[in-house]
């Protein structure tokens, strides 16, 4: 699903962002990406849906190269992925199924499947009684589950996570990690990078923990390894 | 494209268009004032052309006599200019009918004439025809050294001034018409400009999850295409009612000064308008978006 050879990242000011990065991520892994802030995480997940250009090295996601891709196939690379942030970056002026449904609108997927994806995806989620609701009348729990149904709502292959719980108290965590375990469970790869020492260490799943650009520990059952 | 994207874009240009109220209606002015005046140039320049058109086709010259010049010289004269090469006819206008035709031409404003008090200021002349446009101009030569000719006049000659005029109104008009093109699409791209603003967290969205960058673009450009359509709209339905305005006014007071007629005149000059606002819509939009999308 994700190959990285060597991959380098320079940005435009000479800070080395990343250096000398190998990994490989299979389909259905559910990977933690960890470390002090400032060691490349963030590059490391814009890096997978081409926010950022790698330097140099090879990358490859779902089977695309990442650095030789024309700019007019990125809009198809995306729609192979699902995005998380930590701002849940939804649209204030939008309901929660508008927000979800317009995901699938700007790719011009079918109007019968809209419906029945969004729907699917609100019961994932559960917030189906809640669809009428706008970004503000939600709690940030809420925000964020309307955040990850419009990601998997188009059905990604891998769904790409930058902080998600970062803004979120412990208890709410728990549940929005609850859901990232049951779209991983059909089968989705995860990649996520996080803070959260309670959570990686519960969970158990493969770590990858950068440090200064580099990668210092990859565990197929880890903890997070540090003291916070 | 869908017809549910279809319906998107629409949508998407309508929320638009309001949420900038106040600067869509600037564009939407602009636009109308910028064609306005372009379309006002565009139906001078045209009907300075047919006017030098009609002069050029003229196969007519006007022969004035001297003062002293008597009816008899006159008559002799009249047989000497029916011998020469390549005229048609010739007709004698004797001074009193040269004034009773310019009374009539005068129409509504004869009054003007009380201030000559009976007296008759015109000469005695002969309308000469010519075989062919080419000739007049050699023949009017010949003409002026006859005896008793005062001058021989003929359409081609004011037809050069009027060629040095319409030029100078058409490079002026071309520099105007120019300077508020750019205006136009400045202000348009501008208005863009601040919708893409408005709009950037929208427009990141769809960059995340896969919107292609034509899909991005295209409400932009259609928002900036309907300003144009909008404003040729208002600059067309003004042009047209200046246009029958300036044409009934000039029947009255100068009826024989020829205008285009209106109709199918002034629907070429529609199209013209119409098209040209919604090309300037879509560049002024498309020039913006490249700028300020980097999608
Ligand atoms: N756009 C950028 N331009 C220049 N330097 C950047 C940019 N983004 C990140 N960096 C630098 O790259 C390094 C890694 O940043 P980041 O990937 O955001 O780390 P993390 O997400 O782990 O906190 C940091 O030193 C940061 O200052
Ligand atoms: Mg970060």
């Amino acid at each position: 699903m994700i190959h990285m050879n060597d991959v380098m990242k320079v940005y435009d000011n000479g800070a080395i962002a990343l250096n000398h990065i190998n990994v490989d991520i299979k389909k259905g892994e559910f990977v933690f990406l960890v470390g002090p802030s400032g060691a490349g995480k963030s590059t490391f997940i814009k890096m997978l849906f081409r926010e950022v250009l790698p330097s140099s090295g090879i990358l490859t996601v779902n089977g695309r190269d990442i650095i030789h891709m024309s700019n007019k196939d990125v809009p198809y690379l995306r729609r192979s992925l699902g995005v998380i942030f930590q701002d849940y970056r939804l649209l204030p002026d939008k309901t929660v199924y508008e927000n979800i449904a317009f995901a699938m609108q700007v790719i011009e997927a079918p109007r019968r499947m809209m419906q029945r994806n969004v729907n699917n995806v609100l019961d994932i989620v559960g917030l189906r009684d809640k669809y009428k609701c706008f970004p503000n009348q939600l709690s940030g729990g809420e925000q964020q589950r309307v955040a990850i149904a419009r990601a998997i709502v188009n059905n990604p292959a891998i769904v790409i996570a930058d902080e998600p719980t970062g803004n979120l108290d412990p208890e709410t965590s728990w549940g929005i990690m609850d859901i990232f375990k049951n779209i991983n469970a059909s089968g989705t790869t995860i990649v996520m990078a996080t803070h959260d020492k309670t959570i990686v260490d519960a969970m158990q799943k493969r770590v990858i923990a950068i440090e200064h650009g580099e990668i210092v520990r990859d565990e197929a059952r880890g903890g997070y390894g540090y003291e916070h | 494209m869908s017809i549910n994207t279809v319906e998107y874009f629409i949508r998407e240009v309508i929320h638009s268009l309001r949420r900038n109220n106040w600067m869509s209606v600037a564009s939407i002015g602009t636009v109308a004032v910028s064609l306005f005046i372009f379309g006002m140039f565009l139906m001078l320049v045209m009907n300075m052309n047919k006017m030098v058109d009609a002069m050029e086709s003229q196969v007519q010259i006007m022969v004035y006599l001297e003062d002293d010049f008597s009816r008899d010289d006159a008559r002799d004269l009249e047989v000497d200019l029916k011998k020469m090469q390549g005229v048609e006819k010739v007709t004698f206008v004797p001074k009193e009918e040269a004034m009773e035709k310019f009374k009539e031409r005068l129409g509504d404003q004869k009054t003007l004439l009380d201030a000559l008090d009976e007296t008759n200021p015109l000469p005695d002349s002969f309308e000469v025809m010519v075989l062919q446009p080419e000739m007049v101009k050699t023949a009017a030569e010949n003409i002026e050294k006859f005896e008793g000719v005062n001058s021989a006049k003929y359409g081609q000659d004011v037809m050069e001034h009027l060629f040095d005029i319409t030029r100078l109104i058409r490079i002026f008009g071309f520099a105007l018409m120019m300077v508020l093109a750019l205006a136009t699409l400045f202000i348009i791209s501008n208005t863009i400009r601040l919708t893409v603003f408005a709009r950037r967290k929208e427009i990141a969205i769809m960059k995340y999850v896969g919107a292609t960058d034509w899909f991005i673009r295209w409400p932009f450009v259609l928002e900036g295409i309907v300003m144009g359509f909008l404003g040729s709209l208002i600059a067309s339905v003004v042009l047209r009612l200046t246009y029958s305005g300036i044409t009934a006014k000039i029947y009255d007071t100068l009826a024989f000064f020829p205008l285009i007629p209106e109709e199918p005149f002034l629907n070429y000059v529609t199209m013209i308008v119409v098209i040209g606002g919604m090309i300037m819509g879509a560049i002024g939009s498309t020039v913006s978006i490249k700028r300020f999308l980097k999608v």
